[in-house]
């Protein structure tokens, strides 16, 4: 099957989806009345550690913890 | 939001508003910033996405999948307004192709929302 539709701007500057869609959902919270605007802002908190394997064994995790602002 | 049965919804789609009636054809579709919108009766509620998709089954069940879904009511016209005004200004001096984007993704949604909210 070979390409059928035009490609999405923001794909053809070298986005990803998930990254389209974070962006809209951080546009549409800023967006918001209070108090419906802190709630959502505590829905753009993520929380989560990372570690990376090699030879099969886990190195040390690394916590992320991200504000709303990048 | 949960499971219910209406007469009709009618989604954002990339492709456009999409009405989505018991006996839909299966379908799974991307959605576009913009309103949803769920008929019973006689009562429409009106729910604004940001983006996301629905995924129409076979058997008349549609499941609607967004990352931000808010009722009309909550949106605060002022907020859109400065950001479709700030969003327009980013793009004119936006650079790399990214910028650009990000600059035009923020006037999409903004425009979404202002129709959405005067519409």
């Amino acid at each position: 099957m070979a390409s059928n539709a035009a490609v999405p701007f923001w794909r053809a500057a070298g986005m990803t989806y998930i990254t389209y869609s974070n962006i809209c959902a951080n546009l549409v919270r800023n967006c918001l009345k209070e108090p419906y605007k802190t709630e959502a802002l505590t829905r753009e908190k993520v929380h989560f550690s990372i570690s990376k394997w090699t030879d099969g064994k886990p190195e040390k995790p690394t916590i992320r913890s991200d504000s709303p602002e990048d | 939001m949960g499971l219910a049965g209406v007469d009709m919804v009618i989604v954002p789609a990339t492709t456009g508003q999409m009405g989505v009636l018991p006996g839909h054809v299966a379908t799974i579709a991307e959605l576009k910033p913009g309103v949803l919108s769920v008929h019973e009766g006689n009562e429409t509620t009106k729910y604004f996405v940001s983006s996301g998709f629905v995924f129409i089954h076979a058997n008349s069940f549609a499941d609607i999948i967004a990352v931000e879904a808010v009722p009309l009511d909550q949106i605060d016209a002022n907020l859109v307004q400065k950001g479709l005004v700030e969003f327009t200004q980013k793009l004119s001096s936006a650079t790399t192709d990214l910028e650009k984007a990000e600059a035009q993704i923020g006037i999409d949604v903004h425009s979404a929302l202002n129709s959405a909210l005067t519409g």
